[in-house]
């Protein structure tokens, strides 16, 4: 579904992604980890369109994107989650769900998808008409979650997720992302929660310094001892 | 006990929005002795200004909110505005003057105004693709300072295009709609601002149902808040900040054409408009569009205020004044900037 070629990228005369290649098939839930700085976060804002190529190519359902604005990129169903949230903080939590869903025209489906979230995240019903910016951090999390889930995306890019939240809200944000898996949708989340996030993704790739050292499925990576050394404190 | 409990959140939340509490009392203040030295005519007056200075701000926070581009050609569109509805509006009353029609005299300025607006309109699409589009796709380093320089730029060539190719004529009318004041308690008001404060009440009511109530709008309100989320959701920026510049000089150019009768059409019209909306945003906060709304009265009390109270030529002068005074205890503004944006850039 989503292919990585060779690619090089970074910011200015700063290069972050050296020759980064992998790929992530339908249906998969794959975990991208790495030490802090290693260009995760560049890798997810590369593939939707926030940053420009040197080389490589980004292929999504075969097609090539990495020529594509972010808004088209985001409209062929490629939904990205950024650490940053990028909220609308002057706007309600209806309001930010609503604009999730810029892209399809359908009052109706708009509306179902929303009571669909707001079956899945009681909360954010409960405060639907609080604004986004008065909301606590957890709740935040879960509105960029939601909000990106609103245009019914093939594909999630979800950037740290668990980042700065209490262990119970990490556990409902992590059953968040697995109930999207099953719904068919396809994510590839960077995590510093190694050890939970490889505990229920299918593969995983370590990036270190910009490059792909090491790739697998989820297990195995868990237990390689370089891992269990660098990020598992074992 | 609960006296005290209920007394305290009161006073906490005046000490919050201390700036608009001094300035609503303020406001009040100088809106009785408007009254009572001038009567329903000063304050009539007062509305009907207040109303242009407030379109006029309405598309300079707009720019500003979701293009961050401080504006200085906005004048310019109230020029261009004036001129198009000069050259529509007199062959129209030549013919009119020959061929009387009641109806057709009624409709005509309307058509002139409307025909101001959409040239408005394609100005603000042609500048914004062919000089900040580009600039965008540049580099947005630098980018305030450089759209401010971009549109000083702007200005000049309009304003000394005016001038090359109209001259510097004035080209006016005395009035739009020929037909009696209108006696409003005691007051008479020309058919023709009663009517140009309509159009800038009735323009500025549709811009906030745009922006509230429909798709686009609510990206317009997207994009200011968060170019980046809104780029994420799948919202287009370049048709947006488009959008956005056409609307605000299509504004200005109703604002120059409904008040032709007011300020003639000449090369440099839109100095005194633009320096007043300028006045207004900065008083209420930097892209803040309701801001801008409420701030547009303000100012028109203030200068009502000044020249009934002080003396005309110290008009502009007054108002500077508090302007600085209100930036000196609440530097963003009395309302406060929505913008995020700008710093991050
Ligand atoms: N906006 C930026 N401008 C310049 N350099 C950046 C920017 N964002 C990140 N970097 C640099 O790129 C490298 C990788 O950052 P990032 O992708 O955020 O890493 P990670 O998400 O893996 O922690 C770091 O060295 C960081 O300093
Ligand atoms: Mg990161």
């Amino acid at each position: 579904m989503l292919e990585l070629k060779n690619i090089n990228a970074g910011y200015d005369f700063l290069q972050v992604l050296w020759d980064v290649s992998f790929r992530v098939d339908e249906g998969e839930l794959v975990a991208l980890i790495g030490p802090n700085g290693a260009g995760k976060s560049t890798t997810l804002r590369t593939i939707a369109g926030l940053i420009k190529l040197k080389s490589g190519e980004i292929l999504f359902n075969e097609k090539v994107i990495n020529d594509k604005p972010t808004h088209l990129i985001s409209q062929m169903g490629i939904s990205y989650v950024s650490e940053k949230l990028n909220l609308f903080t002057g706007m309600s939590v209806r309001e930010n769900l609503i604009l999730g869903a810029y892209a399809i025209r359908d009052k109706e489906v708009q509306l179902e998808t929303l009571a669909y979230i707001f079956e899945l995240f009681p909360r954010l019903e409960e405060r639907k008409d609080q604004l986004a910016g008065t909301m606590s951090g957890g709740e935040r999390k879960m509105l960029a979650i939601a909000r990106g889930m609103m245009s019914k995306p093939q594909l999630m890019l979800v950037d740290e997720p668990s980042l700065g939240l209490q262990p119970n809200l990490t556990q409902d944000v992590f059953s968040a992302l697995i109930q999207l898996r099953e719904r068919g949708v396809t994510v590839l989340l960077v995590e510093q929660n190694v050890n939970a996030t490889l505990s229920f993704s299918d593969r995983a790739y370590v990036l270190e310094q910009g490059k792909i050292v090491m790739e697998g499925p989820s297990k195995e990576i868990k237990a390689n001892k370089h891992v269990r050394n660098a990020y598992l404190g074992i | 006990m609960a006296k005290n409990s209920s007394a305290r959140p009161l006073m906490s939340r005046i000490k919050d929005n201390l700036p608009i509490v001094v300035i609503s009392i303020f406001s009040l203040i100088l809106f009785v002795a408007i009254y009572i030295e001038g009567g329903n005519a000063q304050i009539f007056n007062t509305i009907i200004t207040g109303g242009m200075w407030a379109l006029l701000a309405v598309g300079l926070a707009l720019v500003f909110g979701v293009m961050n581009i401080p504006h200085f050609a906005h004048g310019e569109s109230f020029m261009i505005g004036a001129y198009v509805a000069y050259f529509t509006f007199t062959p129209m009353q030549e013919y009119l003057y020959t061929n009387p029609n009641k109806f057709l005299s009624a409709i005509a300025p309307l058509g002139a105004i409307l025909t101001a607006g959409v040239a408005g309109a394609i100005l603000g699409i042609i500048i914004e693709q062919l000089i900040f589009a580009p600039l965008r796709r540049r580099t947005k380093k630098d980018w305030i300072m450089n759209a401010f320089l971009l549109t000083v730029g702007i200005s000049f060539v309009l304003s000394n295009g005016a001038n090359l190719v109209l001259g510097p004529n004035f080209r006016g009318i005395s009035r739009y709609w020929d037909v009696k004041a209108v006696e409003i308690g005691g007051a008479y008001m020309s058919v023709d601002r009663l009517i140009a404060f309509a159009i800038s009440m009735v323009t500025i009511g549709a811009l906030w149902f745009f922006l509230r109530r429909t798709r686009v709008g609510r990206a317009i309100r997207a994009v200011s808040q968060d170019e980046t989320g809104a780029q994420l959701v799948g919202i287009n920026l370049n048709f947006i900040q488009t959008l956005t510049f056409s609307l605000a000089t299509a504004m200005a150019s109703i604002s120059g054409a409904s008040l032709l009768f007011l300020f003639q059409a000449y090369p440099t019209v839109g100095g005194t408009p633009l320096y007043y909306a300028w006045y207004v945003v900065m008083m209420a906060g930097l892209g803040n569009v309701v801001g801008a709304i409420i701030g547009g009265f303000i100012v028109a009390l203030l200068q009502t205020a000044t020249q009934l109270f002080v003396a005309v030529s110290w008009t502009t002068v007054l108002p500077t004044v508090v302007m600085i005074l209100v930036l000196l205890i609440a530097p963003s503004g009395i309302f406060g900037s929505e913008v995020k944006g700008v710093q991050e850039q």
